[in-house]
């Protein structure tokens, strides 16, 4: 069985985020990066399928050389070899870009399974999966909460409004886009990090993908306006002075609105 | 080496990863309560593999004896960017630990570093197999038995604890304290003095013992209060007529054998190692507190400015960050000579645990300062590292023993 594994390397979650200059993204410069959360459960699930029998899992991910890192880290943890699209004509690319270039991999490959994660941790647009399923036509759960496999079949119980499961079963190739939470995931063994160096590393450029002027920003139909904090609103009032002192304005202002 | 390699970087991220799922849940069970660390430990060892690397090196180590060679130097078993690597795959879980909880790392280096380490050195190959293998991979805790009430950085020559023979065996008696897993351990190696008629107490021989937990006459005690380092037990251990067999004199009759004033040589390669892990704790403790302190330098507002606008602080956490480049560059160095297969004579080890263990008190006690009336409070941590941060000064050889040993060296040239 061959199984993909989509990775987005993320800001860390402790990572100061600043806007950059011309407001359509933050500064990425000397920032942590690490594994979208969602899509280190996907990975989890990969490996687990693996370790229940024999499987090739492999890792890709789309970005600069930074996220050699994120696959590498993913090589660490048990798959067996990653491909990493490294170009620069890919930068820019929209959720349909990238669903582009994940499906061309995809198509050389011709995995069973996709695992990736539902959404992404940095701008969370949830879109990356179903596109990708649709321009390989092949079927797709979201928000996958528990995974079960069987003879060429996978039936997954889905998060839906609620608190309630939906159960769906599809029929493989297929593609599941995992929810946080559905694994404990595994750490990468210190053995499995020093071996990562040695498993096989593919880097591709768009061009061989086939995939020229078809991706980035050129051929992006969503684009990034601008990036903002919340504005500052004037209905918030700061209370200032000792702790006595603004305990009693909040008593007197709790009154004042009569919220009690 | 002037920097950690991506690797060593990536396995820095899966120990924080584990250090913040695992054990910052617990810590105030470990720190201020009497949850011992093992559970957590053990759950460290199997997640990262350090238990497989650990057997599987023990086999190899083994069947290569069997074959009636000589020990291997490291040196021949690695080329230097693996035991480059090697060397940083001990050193990384030290770091990472002691940003939380520097006695984890007792008990885990007692256990698995000294006393798996002293059964490996001078075990027999019966022995190694019996004892050696499961105190290094965890599965058993081990503790090494050498301070006693009267005798601390004298340990040998105010060694009172004896072994006696009688016939074929061995009667075992004498106390000893400040053992680090005593209250724990499973596996013990328990150092004592042969009585030798006509031979003065300070010249005789030196004797390595394996003892189980249960033996009639071992009486382990509870955990002794301390100041500091709570996630790792410490107990004394009482020794009345334990009697054993030459198959738990570490050596066999090998070690009888030797005359003179033998059995000393091996403890002060202890000592050496020791001394190496203690930077590596430093650096982690150094590492934590100024994270935290300058976490605070920024948030702590006095008189409407954040206390990091201040020079007074700004002087504090400039030399936290000094103490933290020089003891990243001696952890550095440690890992450059293990590549080429060197390692440091007794002087320059004993200098940079004295460094070391210096820096980090200094800085965890500037941390408090920072902190001010916080940081006097158990509720912030960096009350509790300077609080463990001294242990550093007195154990594996007191500032005061490190000083003599660089003066000595100095003094010889």
């Amino acid at each position: 069985m061959k199984i993909m594994v989509c990775l987005k390397q993320v800001p860390h979650q402790d990572a100061r985020l600043d806007i950059n200059a011309d407001g359509t993204w933050i500064q990425e410069d000397n920032i942590k990066f690490e594994i979208n959360s969602y899509d280190t459960y996907a990975l989890e699930e990969a490996l687990r399928t693996k370790d229940a029998g024999e499987a090739d899992v492999f890792v890709v991910s789309i970005g600069p050389d930074r996220v050699g890192q994120a696959l590498r880290t993913a090589l660490g943890m048990g798959a067996d070899r990653a491909i990493h699209v490294n170009d620069d004509e890919a930068n820019g690319s929209d959720s349909l870009g990238l669903a582009k270039i994940l499906a061309a991999v995809a198509k050389q490959e011709n995995p069973d399974l996709i695992f990736m994660g539902l959404m992404s941790d940095d701008d969370n647009s949830a879109a990356v999966a179903p596109m990708l399923a649709q321009l390989l036509d092949i079927p797709h759960t979201t928000a996958a909460v528990k995974v079960e496999r069987s003879n060429g079949t996978v039936t997954c119980d889905r998060e839906i409004e609620g608190g309630a499961h939906e159960v769906v079963e599809l029929t493989a190739p297929c593609l599941i886009a995992v929810q946080t939470g559905l694994n404990q995931v595994r750490y990468a063994s210190l053995k499995g990090i020093m071996a990562a160096k040695k498993k096989p590393f593919d880097v591709k450029s768009v061009a061989d993908l086939g995939l020229s002027g078809q991706v980035g920003t050129g051929a992006a139909k969503v684009k990034i306006d601008r990036i903002a904090p919340p504005l500052k609103g004037d209905t918030a009032e700061i209370l200032s002075g000792s702790t006595a002192e603004v305990v009693a304005g909040l008593v007197s202002k709790i009154k004042e609105l009569g919220l009690l | 080496m002037i920097e950690w390699s991506e690797q060593h970087l990536m396995i820095r991220e899966a120990l924080q990863r584990f250090v913040q799922e695992e054990i910052v849940p617990i810590h105030e069970e470990l720190e201020h309560g009497d949850t011992p660390p093992y559970e957590v430990l053990r759950k460290m060892y199997s997640s990262f593999g350090m238990d497989e690397m650990a057997r599987t090196r023990f086999e190899k180590q083994i069947a290569w004896e069997k074959q009636g060679k000589p020990p291997r130097e490291k040196k021949d078993t690695a080329d230097a960017s693996t035991r480059a690597d090697q060397t940083a795959m001990s050193l990384l879980p030290i770091i990472e630990l002691c940003k939380y909880c520097p006695g984890m790392v007792t008990a885990m280096g007692v256990s698995v570093g000294l006393t798996a380490a002293t059964i490996m050195s001078k075990g027999t190959i019966e022995q190694k197999e019996r004892w050696g293998k499961d105190v290094l991979t965890f599965e058993k805790i081990g503790a090494w038995a050498i301070t006693e009430p009267s005798s601390g950085s004298d340990a040998f020559g105010g060694m009172k604890a004896t072994a006696r023979r009688e016939g074929d065996e061995f009667v075992l008696n004498g106390s000893k304290t400040f053992i680090t897993n005593g209250p724990y351990a499973d596996t013990i190696v328990f150092i004592c003095k042969l009585e030798e008629d006509g031979v003065d107490s300070r010249d005789r021989r030196i004797l390595n013992f394996v003892l189980d937990s249960g033996m009639p006459g071992l009486q382990q005690g509870k955990s002794l209060r301390k100041m500091g380092l709570h996630s790792s037990p410490t107990g004394e251990l009482f020794l009345t007529d334990v009697r054993c067999g030459m198959d738990r004199l570490l050596g066999g009759e090998k070690a009888l054998s030797k005359g003179g004033r033998s059995g000393r040589e091996g403890a002060k390669d202890t000592f050496n190692m020791e001394r190496a892990g203690v930077t590596a704790m430093a650096l982690g403790i150094v590492e934590r507190c100024l994270e935290l302190s300058v976490k605070y330098a920024n948030e702590r507002v006095q008189w409407e400015k954040p206390i990091g606008e201040y020079q007074l602080i700004q002087d504090k956490l400039a030399r936290m960050e000094v103490a933290r480049m020089n003891l990243q560059n001696l952890v550095f160095r440690t890992i450059e000579l293990a590549a080429n297969g060197r390692s440091m004579n007794l002087a320059e080890a004993s200098a940079m645990k004295l460094y070391a263990a210096r820096a980090a008190v200094e800085v965890a006690m500037e941390a408090v300062q920072v902190y001010g009336g916080n940081g006097y409070m158990s509720e912030y941590h960096v009350e509790q590292l300077a609080r463990d941060a001294k242990v550093l000064q007195i154990y594996a050889g007191t500032d005061e023993i490190q000083i003599r040993a660089i003066a000595r060296e100095l003094l010889s040239r």
